[in-house]
This record gives C-alpha cells, structure tokens and sequence, in this order.
C-alpha cells in the first residue's frame, strides 16, 4: 500500500508544473479554511520583488508536492484583502505561516523556506513533529533505541543542512513509512561520530537502519545498516524495502530462476550452492556473507541437490548485476566475496561520484579572494620599480635621513595586499619623479626582515614618513594612488603655516596663499589664539605635527585674531573651518584639550555637513553612527539633482536632520552606488532617489515614494512616517554572514 | 681553609655553547648571572672534540638570501645574539669547519658582548639548600669557594665517555684517548665498538691505513638523511658504508655489547655465552670458545690488532649530591638527566638543564642536542625564567586578525627556531576575537602549562600551533614518490613542512600524553598541513597562501578575503557586518584602494561588482588621468552649491 503511494508520488513530482495548486484566499475563505481545521501553509505579502517573485514560483511548485500529503497552499494578497495580525507589522513580506485550523503551527521566514524542497522539508517536519524524534546526542539516541527496542526498527537521518533536497527525502519517507519504524533526525558531528563515521568534515547526509525490533535480550545494541547510497527519495525507499527482506532466501531453483524483490529493485544478488552435507555450514556462511552485504547485496542460498538446479558443479556461487545475466565462479572464502562486490562490482558508481569529487578539488584551485586573484592574474608583469629606491640594510639609515621627506614602503612579495598596493606606490613614485626634497623607497620584508623589525612594523603594507632628526610618522590614510599622492604633497607644507597678519588670514582662507595646494582639499583649519603665550598653542602645534600631511592648518596667534570671532557666539581660542572661497566659514571654540584630542576635534570639525559619499571618505562619515539620509543622483548633473541637494539642505541648517548624516552618492563618480541601490531595493529607480538605511539601528532600508516630489516638506513628513513605523521598508541589508555561508 | 661565598641570582654552570648563549640572554636582561668554567676557555669539548677535528654542523655562508632569520637556518654554529657581525662564518668559511674554530668564535662571543665568565672553577659539588622558602644551590669548587645560587643552569654538556663492560673490556682504546694519526693503523685490523658519528670518523680516517675495520654494535647503521635526525650518521662520514657494499674488506656487524668477550694474547672476539663460567673465574679464552670453532663461518672469527670504543658520552651525575640530583632520563639509555617539558630537573625545581644535557627531550627526535637547536631552546628557557622569577610575559605580538595570515606566512618562510628545532619548538597563536596575540617558539610538550608559563592568560576563544614537522611516514627517502606537490594532498607530505593545529581549549596533561604515536602535539580540532616545498618557500597563492586563508576562516568561523576599498564601500553601506578585512582595514580607513587594471581582472574573474557596463569609458577617470590633472580632479569633499 505504502509502495503504490510513494511511487505515485514520484510520479506527480516528475509531472508537475501541468498547472497550479497554489491557492489565493480572500478574506472570506481565509476565514473558512480557518474553520476546517485543515493544515495549510500561507504566505502574506503586498507587494512582487524580483525576490518575491523567486520565492511565489517555489511556493506554486511546493503546493504540488504538499497535496500529496493534504496540505494546502496558500498565499494572500494583502492590498486586496487586508487580514488582521498578518498583513501588517514587520514581518510581512519576509514571514510564511503554517496553520492547522486557525492554530499557527510555526512561522518560517522566507530565507528558510527558500524553495520547494525548503519548503516541503520544513512543513512536512513540522506537520510530523511528533512522529520524528530530533536527537543532538548519542545518549538521546540511545533512549530512542531502547523504547523501541524489541518494538519496531529506527531510521536514522543526519541531515546536516536543513531544507536541501535530502531533508525532503528524508521527511518524505518519514510521512509515508512513520508508522512503521521509528524516524530520528539529527545533524551536527556528536551523532555522527557515535555511528562510526571517521570523516567528519564531510557535509554529507547519511542514513542508518537500526535493526532494534529483532534484538533478543533488551540489554543487546540495535545492530545497524548504513545506506551507502546518496539521499533521496528512491534509494531510501529502495533501501527500506532491503531492510525488511530476509538476510538469506533459501531456494531450490537455478539462479536464473529464482525471484528476489532485490532483482526489482536493481540490487545485485549473490547465490550460493549448498551441498546437503555441509548445509549447516553453508548456510551459517550464507547468513555471515548477508550481514556484511546487507543493504547493498541479496544473498540466495540454493540447495544443490534438487534436481532443478542445473549449475556445473566447478562453481559454488554465482551473482547476478542488475540488468545482466547470472556469472558463476567459485568461492574460496567469504572473505574473497566481501572483497569481490566491495572493491569491484559496487565501485562501478562510487567511480562517478570520485569524479565529481576530483572535480570539486579543481574548483578549489580557483582564488575566490578578488585582491589575490587580480594580482595572480598579473604574475607575469614585471614591476618597474624604478622610481622607487630598493632598501637594504645597508642603505636603510643613510637614504631616510637624506631628504626632507623619504617615504618607505614596508611590503611582503608573497602578499597580494601588498601587490596590489605596490603599483599604486609605484605610480605615486612616478608622478613625483623629479620633485625635490621627497623620495619614495620600499623594504622587501621576506628579505631585510631585521629592517622591519627594528622599525616594529607589524601590519603589511605599510607606509612610514621619514624626516631628517624626526621620529617616522605612520601613513593611516588610505591605501591607493590618489590619497598617498595627497598626503605626501600636503606633508611638504608647513604644519601649521604661521600667520602674521589679518590679511595673510585672509588669504590663506580664501586659499591665495599656499594656492599650489588648493586642488588637493578645499578645507583649511584655523587656529585662533589671542598670543603666543596662550597655552593651548604648543597643544595646537603639536596637534598640527600629527596631522601633517591629513589636512591644511594654520595658527594665528596674535591680538588682532580678536576680530575674526567678533560677532559670533565664540571666544578665543577657537578653530575656523574654511570650506573653500565663497563659503561662509564656521567657527567652533577650542576646549584647552591634549593634542591627540585636537587631532579628533579637527577630524570632526572638517566633515562636511552634507558630503557627497566617495570611496575614500566613507568611513570617516560611518564613524558618526548615524542613520543615513542618502540621496543617489545620476552621472548626468542635472537640474533634478540640483534641486533635490538643495530641497535636503534647505532643512539641514535648521537643524531638524541632526539625528541624521544627510550625504549623496553621485553615480558618476561612484558608480558601485549602482549597485547599493540594486541591494537596497532590488532595482534601480529613476533618479534622483532618497533612500534612509538605518545602519546601525535595523536593517531595513526605506525608499522615498517615487510619487512624492522631493521637497524638504515631504521629506520630512516621510522621515516622521518612518519614524513612527507607518512606511514600509523597501528592502532590507542582509548580514554578511548569510553570504558567506 | 679560607671560605669564600658568592651570591648570584643565576649561576650557570659550563661555558660551553649553550652556557654562553644563557649568559647573553641573562646579560641582556640585565640579571644578576655568573658563568662557571672549570678549563681556562670556553668551549672546552671543542678543543678535544671530535677527535678528527672536522665539525659535521653546515656552515652555509651562501644561501642566495639575505634574510638574518632565514640564513640562520643554514647556519649550525652560531650562536644568538643582537650583533649582525657575531656570526660563526666570521671565524670560518668552511662548509664543515675545523674543530679549533669553534672555541676560537666562542671566545669571540664572550668578549665581544661582555659576559660574566669565571674560568678556573671546578664546581665538585651541588648540594640543593633552602633560601627563604625556595630551593636554590650551592656550588663548591676545587678551591672551596662557594656559589650560592637561587637558579641553577646546567649546561656541562656530555662528556664523559660512554662504557660497557665485558671481558676484556679493559683491552679495549677509547675514542678520547686514541692516536689520531692514521700511519698508526697501518696494516692492522681494527674492531670499532659503535656505530655513530665517532666510530664512523675513526674509521674513514684510519681507512686507507688499516687492512680491516668492522664496526660493531646493537643497531644497524641509521643515516641522517633518512631519518632527519642529525645525530645519525652524517653522509660526511659514511665513507666505510662504500667500502663494506662495495667488498673492500670492512663490514658492519651487529650485536649485543654485553655479549662479547675479547681474548688477551690476540684480540678474538668471543661470545660470553661460549665461556665456561665456573664459578666467577671466568676461563681464558681459548680455541674452544671461539664461534668460530663451532660456527665455521663466525663473521668476526679474524683475531684484531685493536679495538676501540665509540660509544658517546654521557652527563656527569657524580657532582650533584643527593639532594640535587635530577634522576636519570628514561629514554637515551639514562646517560641524560630526566628533565621537564620546560627544562626543569624532575625533582630539582630552580634548576634547570641547558644544551647537549637536555636531549632527553628531544632525544633522537630532533636538534636540542645541537647548537643549532638549543639555541632556540635557551631562549625559550630565558623567557620562562624571566616570567617565573620577574614576571614578564613571555613576548607577544598582538596583531588584528587580518594579519594573522601574512604573519603566519612570515614565520613559516623565514623562522629559524621552529625549523631547527621541529616538532619541539612551536609558535603559538591565542585568539582573542579581532585580534591575536602570537608567541614565538614555546616549548610544545609545555602546553598544558602555557598560561603559569609565558604569564598570558588564557581566552575561551581558543589558539592555534604553528609546528614544522617531517611526515610521519617513513618512505623511501630518496625513492619515487617521495615528495608530495598537490596541496590537496598535503598531509602526506614526507619533508619538513608547516602544520597548524587549532584547539578550542588547551589540551591538559593527559590529552598530551595520551597523543598519537609520533605526534608533537594531541588531535586537534582541526589541523592543516601546508604541501612540503621543494625549496621551502611557502608563499604561492593557489597552494600555499588559500588553504591556509581557507583553514584559519574554518577555526575562526570568519571571512578572511582580502576586498578592494570600492567593494568595502559596498559592503559597509548594505551590511551590518562587513567582512573582517574591511572592518579591520578600509573602515579604519585604511581601504586597499588598488586601480582599475587591477579592478578589471577582478570583474573579469567575476568576484568584484561590475556596475561599469552601462558607464561610457570617458566617465571612468582612470588614476594616471588623474595624476596628469591632478589640479583638475575630482576632490572627495566636493562643493555642491554649484
């Protein structure tokens, strides 16, 4: 009975798709299927995204599976009928439900029931979560054995990822043959290693039968059979109905004649010729031979002496393959036998799976680390080291005390990392080729070890500044052409640069004075002291010194420094931000503080207000920790983006978005937000698009209604809504964990 | 008698090698030290040892490299020290130098960094005493003079010569004592007791003068190169080994010592069991009890002109007065002193047992009864001394997680203590989540003791070894097959190569005992071998550097890919948790920013974001456009009020 089921099952499962079982409730027959008291499995959602669209054609393919076993399927639409608890709340869209009558059995997220074989696994585990016992450890398997011992045998799943087709096949066989043996899931390595497997890296799942019905004295273990086969539906079933055949059929007929249910089921069967002397002997061999083959071979003991078996009497045994004819040979020893079918005759398909396994090596041989395989793929370039000067011990001392400024390189060949800085080094070299006072050198590591030693440098690459009678400064920008090119021409100015009169402020605000350097960054910093002899200038110099070469200082100290707060809410000392001719400046007071917290104190005051997000100054912005207010608008300028950048920073200087970090991405520029936009809300948009990702906070991400027109009442009506949970989030960021599994 | 008393805090006893090279690191350190000499030099061995006076240590002064760490490998005699110029090849640059050289670089060492020797002090007695609730020692010399001393370091070495005893034992010439001149030997037979390094050098250097050497002993001849232990016999001596294979009148016998008996008139030698033992007189060897008389083709039936023993050496108990005494080691036949995984005489706590003496250790195994290895082992001891007696940690070097990978790789392609001293010397990483804290050549059997030892206290977060090891499966050395060149395959790796075990806790003192046969170290949680390199060089990226990536991200349940500044980006604004390398690199802002030729091959290789392709190439200022521009680039903190 069960049999004819199964094998109509897996007809349905290779006929599917003919068309749909997937049923949409409105609110009125959701109402009724509440009342039936029917299991089934719903979906809630509102909306179709390239994800959710992935996820409703599993659910259409599942509702086939899941009638097999009397479960409907069922999704509803949630802005036809909105049906209370369910189409609201979070967790709409990334939740699925399984019910019997008005009962939730369990909620699944979408990510767990991410196809069909996810999804009918889950359900069909939930629906028998009576019926099969989950075990962690071998003592709990050990209680699962001695109930049942005497009673009825075990099947001993370990599945060690849940949701892959083998969990459905093992959840399948486990509906059909539940009520005839005991079914047991486990998955981790504890029971594992107490079933004897040695390979415990292997994520393979695996099946066992444990022969406990036929135990004699309770006190006895279940003996076990292993399925050696992969799991699925078919091998399992082939290998239940190998359980329950006998170990040894005995038979008068020829080998061709006799009829084992292991012939039907494509199992090899080995006969054996049984002299009436030697019977107990034979037969005792018989039964050996079938414990040891159990589940991969058939063991047919025939007795010679009818006159029906026709066999020449130089053999003593023969075996039969599926689909082939019967071969006699002769049998030395049951040993010679085991050997024959597990070394040769079974081997046939464990070939194929070697080769795929030789195959999942060479995959391994790929670099999937983009830095390792984009300087791999270049191992037959020859560096062109020229402009930068190779250390040695012997020439390390003299070469960084020569010049105003020597930039030391400390790299390991065998670091891709340190390759792939090595050429933006080397171009940073060429482009200074020829400037006075500055010389780009580098240290081999894996060869001047004692170098790198004595400089204690620990991290690789990295970039120490040497000047003449100076303790070397660590490079800690970023590691790439353009911010190393920067910070080295910024380290040839002054820090600060000393100003004597109210016009050389002027100037070196507006960016006249020092102009060479006014392309390399727009923001200059100044500190006001009324004298020299205030004490917070030595602060302030010192604080300059550290930040050489990261931004453009300058001290005025000086009574004439009085002026430039006059009028504003500030004393003296105080720090004034230039942003760039034009812009008004900003003037924040100067706390008397040590100069590591002046340092951070001007890092600060030097973030824009509403910056335009590049690579290269990203982290200096998500430090802040604030929920980003970001606006991504097209390569093209156009006036949209124009006016969208000033419809935010119109309520900016109000001061109403301080909770958040307003910044914006131009495509152009940054093309990789193309594909934070892809991420955030499974498409690209039209731009401009405003887009809140409250980072720190959760992990949805909220788009700005396209409908809406960008305008700084809208927007902060729409930050009010999310504020208070009435917008829906438009996509979510993932954990990075799921990708890499 | 005039009683004189000296107080030292560490009194190190012999100013050989591996007593000078604790009397830098105590000198370093600036401790409280004496050295005791009882010659008038250091390094007193050497100026009688090895007879034949060519030492077999490799003195390889060209590597093609000129890595200080990695040279040191090939470099058997020089001793540690801060000095660059302090090395052996500045005394010889001979691959196999003379004997005379070694005190000779010993001297060297000693007067260029200033250490404390007292030369002329023949300790005759160590008596354990209690100072203030410690065990420390006194010293007694020839003289009386007394040396109290709260840690005792011995480093006397082996020197007194192994024996056996049989009749006619007394017939028999030392190798301390025998001629070295090989017109000596001329046309005589000669049976040499031994088959090590010494009897070997006898022989080769007699060879063209003597009519028949045999060399006879327990054990069949094991040669270095097919067991790595260079204690073993060195092919540098093996000449006999051509002239016995290719039938030219010497041969190598095996058997019991114990076993044999040596006429007076002629040298026969003669089995005991043959002896007519009336009583305790034992018979005259006579015609009778020859083997040969009842085995008519005794291999060693030829009477011989001499016989001589080379049996080695073994540690000089007899100074050590019953309170002080470490018991004899088990293994080594009990010619060492039984010692601790961290160098303490068992029983003798505050002493501990430097150089060749503390073989038991390593006996056989590896190189801590050579200078090359136990200069590493006296550093590790140095450091456990210093955490014990001043407390301070065993150094560390703390480093984020994304450099435990270059880190290890360093170690591996230059570290000179783990590959000298494989399998005994290990470096060992503790994990403490973003960051590690690595320590550099901690005796392994010490495990269990690591915290007490090095003072580091110990996490929940589970630690890794880095141990160099031969492969445990002996195969034909020079044979087909015997090299292992796919990484997949690593664990069969036959040559010295690096393994990395990972723990989740410290294996206790039972787990250690209870390892694998022939495994330094207990079964791990998991374990990597990286595949042996034929010119040991661990550096390539496909098998080296990515199973490596790929085993540590297993152990630290982590991704440890490297990622370009531009995927950072990416993964820092749709994240909540980017990967380590971007979290420990660009958000700290120090992104690896590379340039789009190297982008390219990383799209084409499909593991870097391609959202260029509806970009025109114009748009994409590449970095040499910039450089050429640089006035009119883009600026990160662009001007929007345009």
């Amino acid at each position: 009975m069960c049999i004819v089921y199964l094998i109509a099952f897996l007809f349905s499962l290779t006929s599917e798709q003919c068309s749909s079982k997937l049923m949409e409730d409105s609110s009125q027959s959701f109402m009724e299927r509440m009342h039936t008291g029917k299991t089934s499995f719903i979906y809630f959602g509102n909306h179709v995204n390239p994800t959710i669209k992935l996820f409703m054609e599993q659910l259409e393919m599942s509702a086939d599976a899941l009638q097999d076993y009397g479960i409907s399927v069922v999704k509803v639409n949630c802005s036809k009928d909105a049906i209370a608890n369910y189409c609201t709340g979070e967790k709409l869209m990334t939740k699925a439900y399984l019910f019997r009558g008005s009962e939730v059995l369990r909620s699944f997220d979408i990510d767990t029931v991410f196809d069909v074989n996810a999804i009918v696994s889950h359900v069909l585990f939930s629906v028998l979560f009576n019926e099969v016992r989950y075990v962690h450890t071998p003592a709990e398997l050990l209680r699962v054995e001695s109930t049942a011992k005497q009673n009825s045998d075990i099947v001993v799943g370990h599945i060690p990822v849940l949701g892959l087709p083998e969990h459905r096949a093992l959840m399948e066989a486990a509906f059909v043959y539940g009520t005839k043996y005991q079914f047991v899931q486990t998955s981790g390595t504890l029971v594992l290693k107490h079933m004897g497997v040695v390979d415990l890296s292997s994520s393979q799942a695996r099946l066992w039968f444990l022969h406990c019905k036929g135990v004699s004295r309770r006190s006895d273990p279940c003996p076990s059979t292993p399925m050696r086969k992969p799991l699925n539906t078919i091998n399992i079933h082939t290998f239940l109905q190998l359980m329950e055949a006998p170990l040894v059929t005995e038979s008068v007929l020829d080998p061709s004649e006799v009829d084992v249910v292991h012939l039907h089921l494509g199992v090899p069967v080995l006969y054996l010729f049984s002299q009436p002397q030697t019977q107990h002997l034979d037969r005792a061999t018989a039964q050996t031979l079938g414990l040891q083959l159990r589940g991969e071979v058939g063991v047919v003991l025939i007795h010679r002496d009818n006159p029906n078996v026709k066999t020449s009497l130089k053999y003593n045994a023969a075996y039969r393959l599926p689909q082939e004819d019967v071969k006699y040979f002769t049998l030395n020893s049951a040993e010679g036998v085991v050997k024959l079918f597990k070394e040769e005759l079974l081997q046939e398909q464990k070939l194929e799976n070697e080769e795929e396994d030789e195959e999942h090596w060479s995959d391994l041989d790929i670099l999937d680390d983009e830095v390792s395989e984009s300087v791999y793929r270049d191992r037959d370039l020859m560096l062109d080291l020229e402009s930068v000067i190779e250390l040695t011990s012997d020439t390390f001392q003299i070469t960084v005390t020569q010049d105003d400024i020597t930039v030391v390189l400390f790299y390991f060949k065998w670091d891709a990392v340190c390759m792939a800085f090595i050429q933006s080094y080397i171009e940073v070299a060429d482009a200074l080729e020829g400037m006075n006072g500055v010389k780009l050198a580098a240290v081999n590591c894996g060869e001047w070890t004692d170098i790198c030693s004595d400089q204690n440098v620990t991290s690789f690459p990295t970039v120490l500044i040497y000047r003449p009678m100076a303790a070397a400064q660590l490079y800690r920008g970023m590691l790439g052409t353009k911010s190393l090119h920067r910070f080295i021409l910024l380290s040839l100015g002054s820090s600060p640069y000393i100003l004597s009169s109210s016009a050389e402020v002027m100037s070196f605000l507006e960016g006249d004075l020092y102009s060479k350097h006014m392309y390399l960054t727009p923001v200059k910093v100044l500190g006001l002291f009324s004298s020299t002899h205030d004490m917070g200038v030595t602060s302030f110099e010192e604080a300059a010194r550290l930040l050489r070469g990261e931004s453009i200082l300058g001290l005025f100290a000086h009574k004439e420094a009085e002026q430039w707060v006059e009028g504003l809410s500030v004393n003296l000392p105080a720090l004034l931000v230039s942003r760039g001719p034009g812009v008004p400046y900003e003037v924040y007071s100067l706390p008397s503080s040590s100069p590591t917290d002046l340092v951070s104190l001007i890092k600060q005051v030097e973030l824009d207000r509403f910056p335009e997000l590049t690579v290269e100054n990203l982290p200096w912005y998500l430090e802040l920790g604030k929920p980003l207010l970001l606006l991504f608008i097209g390569k093209e300028d156009s006036t949209e983006s124009t006016k969208a950048l000033a419809e935010i920073k119109q309520p900016l200087s109000s001061g109403q978005l301080d909770s958040f970090l307003p910044c914006w991405i131009h495509l152009g520029r940054t093309p990789v937000g193309r594909s934070i936009l892809e991420k955030y809300l499974g498409f690209v948009p039209p731009l401009p698009v405003l887009v809140m990702s409250q980072l720190k906070t959760g992990e949805e991400v909220f788009l700005f209604p396209p409908e809406r027109p960008l305008m700084a009442k809208n927007i902060l009506q729409w930050i009010h809504d999310v504020e208070n949970g009435q917008e829906q989030p438009a996509g979510i960021t993932n954990g990075f964990k799921c990708e890499f599994g | 008698m005039h009683v004189t008393i000296c107080n030292h805090e560490y009194c190190v006893l012999g100013a050989g090698p591996a007593g000078l090279q604790m009397g830098y690191f105590l000198s370093r350190s600036q401790r409280d030290y004496i050295i005791l000499e009882r010659n008038t030099g250091p390094g007193s061995f050497f100026q009688i040892y090895p007879r034949h006076r060519k030492l077999i240590s490799i003195n390889k002064i060209y590597t093609g490299r000129r890595n200080k760490e990695f040279n040191l490998r090939h470099d058997w005699n020089s001793l540690l020290s801060d000095r660059p110029s302090l090395l052996f090849q500045r005394i010889s640059r001979e691959l196999y130098p003379n004997a005379d050289d070694f005190p000779r670089y010993l001297s060297t060492f000693v007067k260029e960094l200033g250490l404390k020797v007292k030369y002329g002090a023949d300790i005759g007695t160590i008596k354990a005493s209690d100072f203030n609730g410690n065990q420390g020692y006194i010293l007694t010399d020839q003289n009386g003079v007394s040396y109290q001393c709260s840690v005792l370091l011995v480093s006397t070495g082996l020197w007194v010569p192994q024996q056996v005893d049989f009749l006619g034992s007394d017939l028999v010439e030392g190798y301390e004592s025998i001629p070295t001149d090989p017109e000596e030997f001329k046309d005589q037979a000669v049976l040499i007791l031994g088959k090590g390094n010494s009897a070997f050098e006898t022989a080769q250097s007699i060879l063209g003068r003597a009519s028949r050497i045999h060399l006879y002993s327990p054990s069949p001849v094991r040669l270095a190169w097919q067991t790595h232990y260079v204690g073993d016999l060195r092919a540098i001596n093996n000449e006999l080994l051509d002239t016995y294979q290719l039938k030219s009148l010497d041969g190598l016998v095996e058997g019991r010592l114990e076993d044999i008996a040596i006429g007076k008139e002629q040298l026969y030698l003669t089995l005991t069991e043959l002896l007519d033992q009336n009583g305790n007189n034992i018979s005259k060897i006579t015609g009778q009890n020859l083997p040969g008389f009842h085995t008519d083709n005794f291999s060693l039936r030829q009477p011989y002109d001499r016989v001589i023993r080379c049996l080695g050496f073994r540690f000089n108990f007899s100074i050590f007065d019953g309170s002080a005494r470490p018991p004899q080691s088990s293994g080594a036949r009990g010619r060492l002193p039984g010692i601790t995984a961290w160098y303490e005489g068992r029983g003798t706590p505050n002493m501990f047992v430097l150089g060749t003496a503390a073989h038991s250790r390593d006996y056989r195994m590896s190189a801590g009864g050579f200078v090359h290895g136990f200069r590493y082992t006296v550093r590790a001891v140095h450091k456990i001394l210093e955490q014990r007696y001043h407390n301070i940690a065993w150094p560390a070097t703390k480093l984020p997680i994304s450099q435990l990978q270059s880190w290890i790789l360093r170690r591996v392609n230059e570290a000179s203590g783990p590959y000298q001293m494989f399998g005994v010397l290990g470096d060992i990483i503790l994990l403490r989540g973003s960051y590690c804290e690595y320590l550099e050549e901690f005796p392994l059997q010490a495990l269990p003791q690591l915290s007490a030892l090095s003072g580091r206290p110990l996490t929940d977060q589970g630690l890794l070894v880095l141990v160099m090891q031969y492969g445990l499966n002996r195969t034909d050395t020079l044979g087909p097959g015997r090299a292992e060149s796919e990484w997949t395959k690593a664990w069969r790796s036959n040559f010295l190569h690096p393994v990395l075990y990972y723990y989740n806790t410290l294996p206790t003192e039972k787990d250690m005992r209870q390892r694998p046969v022939g495994w330094p170290l207990p079964r791990p949680e998991a374990l990597h071998h990286m595949v042996e390199d034929f010119l040991t060089e661990w550096d390539q990226p496909i098998s080296h550097s990515q199973p490596l990536r790929r085993f540590l991200e297993h152990c630290l349940q982590t991704d440890l890919r490297a990622f370009y500044a531009e995927s950072c980006f990416l993964l820092s604004l749709t994240s909540r948790t980017p990967p380590l390398f971007c979290r420990q690199g660009y958000l700290r802002k120090q992104g690896i920013v590379g340039n789009s030729h190297l982008w390219q091959h990383a799209r084409e290789a499909g593991l870097m974001a391609d959202h260029q392709r509806d970009i025109t190439p114009g748009d994409d200022t590449s970095v040499s456009e910039y450089l050429k521009h640089a006035g009119a680039a883009v600026v990160s903190t662009m001007n929007f009020d345009l």
